[in-house]
């Protein structure tokens, strides 16, 4: 029983002036005539790209032009997964960065953003498998990440949910271990840049859509919005899903295509699964959040579309498989669905750096792959767009790799087969 | 599940198709620079709209070309490749270079 | 027919081994093992094979042609194929010769079984000796890539619907039709074939080709499909009945 004068006291509580409410962003001004540099997109990269203008290179006279709201795209849209057991020593020692930075960016940052290191499973379900998980440990190790390929007696003891039979269509012969794999609270992300940003001067204007790029000369001069013409001396993009679509305005054409990547979530359960399990041939990922639900997700649309639209399919595929690793869900219930627009590229890696466009720069290329790199990506640009030179990490990932024939063939690190 | 119209089967769950990407007009492999080779086989118009694309029906091995609208996932129409293209297209291989 | 141990014939299904573990006595077919039935009452196989049966028949002798001048070759041959696609022509001697594209054939032994129409064709084809060469279409063996399975009774398009897109009721799906579609996830080519008694009764039947590679998970799903409807195996023998 609640004694009666309790909700009193909470109503009492809240109104009190002590504990003021935190308002993450101050109140929109008018926008400026000009900026240092402008950023198109407000999702976790473009924000913490605008954090580490401010933070490391002191640039503060930025301005964050988002179309809808903050953090609303593929920053919300994602499984929240963070690892760096990639394949390419590119890849490993960019996500190994990034790794890093979201250790320590509860404490940098000062906001809470629920850092969860859970260890992560990618299981091989073939001996092709096997080979590349192999493949991939050697590299991470070399590299200094924690990463080793181990055998159904350790999976069975490190994760004791899964179901290690060998009468399934694909019995699980062996996995990749990465214990550093972690989860995190993807909107905390995003919010604090958002805040460490505008606490050092960005502006961040939302509902405010770019709606043209001025170029001159190869030079880019500014962007048009419908609250008006806006002047810059850089400009970057960092827009995944609609990537192509806002380059053409500045005037070239990307190796990217549009597709949806679909995700769910379980009703909330009693927390029993402390790994994140992840196998490419069942096209299957799932960790549990800290709120206990599932959150699944599986392999891209089987085609491109500018739309974030479930579908049955996918859910009938993806849960299917959920069934064949953890067959003690069948009575579990899908809570959520929701599906993400991404940026897949021809060679699995990002496309970052600088463009065609004088001053103009591009973070682009996140196909499934985006969340895990917010940190190093915001960090890296910032150095990219302060130094107009890209930094030495996204060298690898520079576009003119593609008519250079130099790709960082990344695929067979992608989570799930693509 | 989604349906789309494949010319020579009739309609099909799209389950039974693989999507095979914009139709682009291929240079000449003997005369292209590497450049543009490359601009050919990875630059991407990636339109948000109408798009012209090369579709596959799988249990036939039958490629044609679809219509579709990648904002409302609307297919508008499909129809056999011959269509478009209406002769072989022949490449003269490229001369050994001289060591 | 003596019931023979599979294992003995070099001849013999990828899947003989579920057949065996579900109670098949096979027998020899034109230097094959098949099965011929599951040890019950041949009326009891029989009312199996006229509700919901599946058959395995991958050791009938089967294969095709293809290329330009196909059609014609195999005219000359005898053979006779009408103008469409996605339709199969039955054959004088029971064979079926499935047009599954202009220049594609896929021909089916009877369940006879005995191979002579193969055969014979195997034996006439031969590659001109002098360019020009006559377009005349080349022999395409599917003997050992194609899995073949039969599917007979009133309850195959119920069953069909929970694995596959297309519409293969009666009234939809004509004698002779044939549909290059997905079953239960994997490429197939599905011919309705009927089998018609002498007394005038028609017992629904289809033909089910497929990756010979993956003929035991298609079998196990197609066995799946079927128990719902009290599906069950039935050998060469009570498909044969069914003409009886």
């Amino acid at each position: 029983m609640i004694p009666a004068f309790v909700p009193l006291k909470i109503l009492r509580y809240g109104f009190r002036k002590k504990y003021p409410a935190e308002r993450f962003i101050p109140p929109a001004k008018d926008l400026k005539k000009s900026y240092d540099v402008v950023i198109i997109g407000g999702g976790g990269h473009a924000l913490a790209c605008a954090y580490y203008l401010a933070h490391t290179h002191g640039i503060t006279n930025v301005c964050v032009l988002e179309r809808g709201y903050l953090a609303g795209g593929n920053t919300a849209r994602n499984t929240a997964i963070i690892r760096s057991n990639y394949l390419t020593p590119e890849g490993v020692r960019f996500y190994e960065q990034s790794l890093k930075l979201y250790r320590e960016f509860s404490q940098e940052l000062d906001f809470n953003i629920l850092y969860s290191e859970r260890g992560h499973f990618t299981l091989a379900h073939t001996d092709a498998a096997v080979r590349t998980s192999r493949w991939r440990a050697e590299v991470n190790k070399q590299l200094g990440v924690n990463s080793e390929l181990i055998y159904p007696d350790e999976i069975a003891r490190l994760c004791p949910h899964l179901n290690m039979s060998d009468k399934v269509r694909y019995p699980i012969m062996g996995a990749l271990y990465h214990p550093p794999g972690s989860i995190a609270r993807h909107d905390a992300v995003a919010w604090a840049y958002a805040r460490g940003a505008a606490k050092l001067g960005v502006e961040i204007h939302q509902q405010t859509p770019v709606t043209k790029i001025l170029v001159e000369n190869g030079t880019v001069k500014g962007v048009e919005t419908p609250r008006g013409t806006v002047y810059a001396n850089r400009v970057m993009q960092a827009v995944a899903g609609n990537t192509s679509m806002v380059a053409k305005m500045a005037g070239f054409r990307l190796p990217i295509r549009t597709i949806p990547l679909q995700a769910c979530v379980s009703v909330p359960l009693k927390p029993f699964l402390d790994q994140i399990v992840v196998s490419g041939s069942l096209h299957v990922y799932v960790s549990q959040s800290s709120r206990g639900e599932l959150v699944m997700g599986g392999s891209t649309d089987p085609y491109g579309l500018y739309s974030t639209r479930s579908t049955l399919d996918f859910k009938e595929g993806l849960l299917g498989h959920m069934l064949e690793l953890l067959p003690m869900l069948g009575e579990v219930k899908v809570l959520r669905q929701w599906a993400g627009m991404t940026d897949m590229t021809p060679d699995f890696s990002p496309i970052m750096g600088l463009t065609p466009v004088k001053n103009y720069y591009i973070d682009s290329g996140w196909g499934t792959w985006g969340f895990k790199a917010t940190p190093v990506c915001g960090m890296t640009m910032a150095h990219t767009i302060a130094n107009d030179s890209p930094h030495d990490l996204i060298k690898p990932f520079y576009l003119d790799r593609f008519v250079e024939y130099a790709q960082v063939g990344e695929k067979g690190a992608a989570s799930v087969g693509h | 599940m989604k349906i789309m119209n494949c010319p020579l089967n009739g309609p099909r769950n799209i389950s039974e198709f693989v999507w095979g990407g914009e139709v682009k007009p291929m240079p000449d492999p003997a005369a292209t620079s590497d450049q543009d080779w490359a601009e050919w086989l990875f630059l991407e118009n990636n339109e948000a709209g109408i798009v012209r694309e090369w579709w596959c029906h799988v249990p036939t091995s039958f490629w044609f070309i679809a219509e579709r609208n990648t904002v409302t996932d609307e297919i508008l129409k499909t129809y056999p490749a011959g269509d478009v293209f209406k002769s072989r297209v022949d490449f003269a291989a490229k001369a050994e270079k001289q060591s | 027919m003596n019931a023979i141990a599979p294992a003995s014939h070099l001849r013999r299904s990828f899947i003989y081994r579920l057949l065996a573990a579900s109670g098949a006595e096979f027998g020899e077919v034109n230097g094959g093992a098949v099965a011929l039935h599951y040890g019950g009452s041949r009326e009891a196989e029989l009312a199996t094979a006229r509700r919901l049966g599946l058959a395995d028949l991958s050791v009938l002798p089967h294969g095709g042609f293809k290329g330009k001048g196909t059609v014609e070759w195999l005219t000359a041959q005898g053979l006779a194929i009408g103008p469409d696609s996605n339709v199969a022509y039955k054959q004088a001697g029971g064979e079926w010769a499935a047009r599954l594209a202009p220049t594609e054939i896929f021909l089916l032994d009877s369940l006879a079984g005995t191979g002579a129409l193969l055969q014979r064709l195997n034996a006439a084809w031969q590659w001109a000796a002098a360019a020009p060469r006559p377009a005349q279409g080349y022999p395409m063996p599917r003997q050992d890539s194609h899995a073949w399975f039969m599917a007979t009774g009133a309850f195959v398009p119920e069953m069909f619907a929970k694995i596959c897109g297309v519409d293969l009721r009666r009234e939809h799906f004509a004698e002779g039709a044939i549909a290059q579609t997905s079953v239960a996830k994997m490429s197939a080519i599905i011919i309705r074939a009927d089998r018609p008694a002498k007394d005038g009764r028609v017992t629904p039947a289809y033909h089910v080709l497929a990756d010979i590679a993956s003929a035991e998970y298609l079998w196990t799903c197609l066995m799946d499909a079927a128990a719902e409807f009290d599906g069950k195996p039935v050998g060469l023998r009570a498909l044969r009945d069914l003409e009886a």
